[in-house]
């Protein structure tokens, strides 16, 4: 019996692996996900608090930059998450769509575990994050599942995101902005 | 001929007002109803007309009333109508058109004042000179019905304001008026702009000989901030800005703010209409508010496992809710315009009669009217507070509710209160039982001699999904995993109270809802929220105003 040590095996692991014919989805998103993104209002789960949100999307390898560009009359937001398919990150001030009538606040001081991964061939980004919220007793963790989802077609793309603290899924839905303009609606 | 018999029976009206009670025997005046036209170009030069006349005709006695149309913002004057007719003993005449009104009011007029339809801000101007010179407000084509009843021109506002901005108009009338005009209050003659207006309260600017006016409290109309600021440094202490801010040019959080800082009072909205009138009334002989309280002011009830609702509305009573079905279903606390006692004491009292057991009255806005108390200069505070307090003890109120929405934008963002703010509220109202704040949510709470502030935890948008609603409302209670758990509700004016009473039928878990009173009383003895003020460092949509309110040069 031939014993092998761990950090061998590992590496003997990763050679398998790299060797393999796996789909190029496994490691990238699909290029049509790239570009700006503009909530369609009418179809998606009521939004109180924001009449405007731009989202944003730059996938590069692992690395996707997720910008949320967000207005609500005379208030213009814009907020980054950058994920990593490859690796879990802590980001410091991650941003979600809030519902704004809800006494619900992001905490920046408090850093979000975020794990991002591409599935179903690179056309579903999904990102699973533990976020800090300040609530009436105190701060409480909120564990947050999005999947963003390229439909067919590549003219539309759905935002499905789930609480764990939330019996009902927050569905958005986005239109591809053609001309690429930095503006809100 | 129908015109000549009321307007001699409208003359027999007595000169000293309608102190009027139940039994007493029935007392004369007129009511006209309106439509739903507001259009500048359509029902708005007879209808300023008419609200002009009903100012001038309403001094010295309360004699003609306007009931509006369903549709209007202040649903009220129908059911307030009544009240006045069964409560006070008041004999309406109907008034079918303008010219039976010119019949019946004409003898309060001394002529007239031609407003400039190419330059509608000169109806604030027409409304100003009405006041002061007891004339009828006329575009030109209601000329000939003025002179047919015998009006001479007074004044003639065409082609004065061509061209000219509201900042330019409104300082030529200043020049020209402010000095004769009433230095106490003021009528900020805004709300809709373009193509329609709806100058309600303009009986009462013209009753009260006030300068009307819609300038920005937006800093970026340098010109107008400025002499709006002019105009509230002119005011007398304790002065009140009657009307609303104008929609189009700068929002309720601006105009609201600065006058704030100089420790002036809000009493909206420019659409309210009749306070002419309803102003002359006092209580029916006798009457006297008793709140349904449903505790003890030192009870002392213990929480048990649970999620603890309660709901508000703040939005003025008389504005939407209360007139809807389902009222009386569940506990909703009111918030009541407390300076009605001085303006509209009937309708007050109506609000009272037609309460159903589960309507509970509360104070605010803020003080005496409404105004965001982190502005108010720390001199002005306990005067204003010591008015309040005055207002709640008619009314028989004990929980006071606050909003400040000076950094917030609209109904979200930051509305909390700095802890020396908290610290003033606390110092003046020694007897609630309990404080109130936000308008949407809001994270100020304290607890302080076993009395709490507590904010608002939820906002209910008219037109958010009830399941939604109840989605956020799970939510919340998630987030807020001790028991007992207090999520204080707000709720919009337009909302329908039935579909809420579905949404919280809906809720997973022991959940109550309760009576405003009994909510303080049972987070006083429970605290589970923490204590929080606002923090320097969290966000403020709006900072433009410092705090010093500068003189007029």
């Amino acid at each position: 019996m031939v014993f092998v040590s761990l950090p061998v095996m590992r590496r003997s692991l990763f050679l398998i692996i790299g060797l393999c014919p796996l789909p190029l989805a496994a490691f990238a998103g699909d290029p049509g996900l790239n570009g700006r993104w503009r909530l369609e209002a009418a179809q998606s789960s009521k939004l109180d608090g924001w009449t405007g949100v731009d989202l944003v999307i730059a996938a590069d390898g692992p690395k996707v930059v997720l910008r949320y560009d967000m207005s609500w009359r005379q208030t213009k937001v814009s907020a980054v998450n950058r994920v990593d398919t490859w690796h879990p990150v802590s980001i410091s001030n991650f941003f979600r769509i809030d519902q704004r009538h809800m006494a619900v606040y992001a905490q920046s001081g408090q850093p979000a575990r975020v794990q991002a991964e591409w599935i179903d061939g690179g056309r579903t980004l999904r990102v699973e994050a533990e976020v800090t919220v300040e609530v009436s007793q105190g701060n409480q963790v909120m564990r947050l599942y999005d999947e963003f989802r390229l439909l067919e077609g590549g003219g539309e793309l759905e935002l499905i995101e789930l609480h764990s603290t939330r019996n009902r899924p927050l569905v958005y839905f986005f239109a591809r902005v053609a001309d690429a303009s930095p503006t809100t609606p | 001929m129908k015109a000549l018999l009321t307007a001699i029976f409208v003359a027999l009206l007595p000169a000293a007002g309608l102190r009027a009670a139940p039994a007493a025997p029935v007392r004369a005046a007129c009511v006209m109803h309106f439509d739903g036209d507001w259009r500048v170009a359509g029902g708005l030069p007879e209808k300023a007309m008419l609200i002009g006349l009903q100012g001038l005709a309403n001094r010295g006695a309360p004699r003609f009333y306007i009931v509006q149309a369903p549709s209007y913002q202040w649903e009220i004057t129908g059911p307030l109508c009544d009240f006045y007719r069964s409560a006070y003993g008041v004999a309406f005449t109907e008034v079918a058109s303008a010219d039976q009104a010119l019949s019946l009011f004409g003898r309060y007029v001394r002529g007239y004042v031609v407003w400039d339809r190419n330059a509608p801000t000169s109806l604030n101007v027409a409304f100003t000179i009405a006041g002061l010179e007891d004339a009828l407000v006329v575009d030109d084509e209601l000329i000939p019905l003025a002179e047919r009843h015998g009006l001479r021109r007074i004044e003639d506002l065409r082609g004065r304001y061509t061209g000219k901005t509201d900042a330019q108009i409104t300082s030529d009338a200043r020049d020209r008026y402010w000095a004769r005009c009433n230095h106490d209050s003021i009528i900020l003659m805004g709300g809709q702009s373009g193509p329609i207006r709806v100058p309600g309260m303009a009986d009462w600017g013209v009753q009260g000989r006030m300068f009307f006016e819609n300038l920005s409290a937006d800093p970026g109309h340098p010109d107008e901030l400025a002499l709006e600021r002019r105009f509230m440094a002119d005011l007398n202490p304790n002065g009140t800005i009657f009307g609303w801010h104008p929609y189009g040019k700068d929002t309720e959080e601006e105009h609201t703010t600065l006058l704030s800082t100089y420790g002036l009072k809000m009493e909206g909205l420019q659409s309210l209409p009749n306070l002419s009138f309803n102003s002359q009334f006092t209580f029916t002989p006798g009457f006297r508010f008793t709140n349904n309280h449903t505790i003890a002011r030192d009870a002392h009830p213990v929480a048990g496992r649970k999620a603890y609702l309660s709901f508000i509305q703040s939005d003025g009573v008389g504005l939407g809710v209360w007139t809807k079905p389902g009222r009386g279903r569940i506990p909703l606390a009111w918030g009541a315009i407390m300076s009605w006692v001085k303006y509209s004491p009937a309708a007050l009292e109506y609000f009272h009669e037609s309460a159903t057991p589960k309507d509970y009255f509360i104070g605010g806005l803020s003080g005496p009217a409404y105004m965001y108390p982190n502005h108010i200069p720390a001199a002005r505070f306990g005067p204003l507070m010591h008015e309040a307090r005055d207002l709640m003890a008619v009314l028989d109120e004990r929980i006071f509710e606050i909003m400040d929405n000076s950094a917030a934008d609209g109904n979200v963002g930051n509305a909390d209160l700095t802890k020396e703010t908290v610290d003033r509220y606390y110092r003046e109202f020694p007897d609630v039982i309990g404080f109130v704040n936000g308008y949407g949510p809001a994270r100020t709470r304290d607890l302080r001699d076993g009395r709490p502030m507590i904010s608002y935890d939820y906002y209910v948008d008219p037109g958010r999904p009830r399941e939604e609603v109840a989605a956020d409302l799970d939510e919340l209670i998630a987030l807020n995993p001790i028991r007992p758990y207090f999520c204080l509700v707000h709720v919009r004016e337009t909302n329908d109270v039935n579909s809420l009473i579905e949404a919280i039928g809906s809720l997973h878990g022991p959940v109550e809802v309760v009576p405003l009173d009994r909510f303080m009383r049972l987070a006083a003895g429970a605290k589970t929220y923490v204590t929080r003020y606002q923090h320097p460092d969290d966000p403020k949509h709006f900072t433009a105003f410092d705090a010093t309110p500068k003189k007029a040069p």
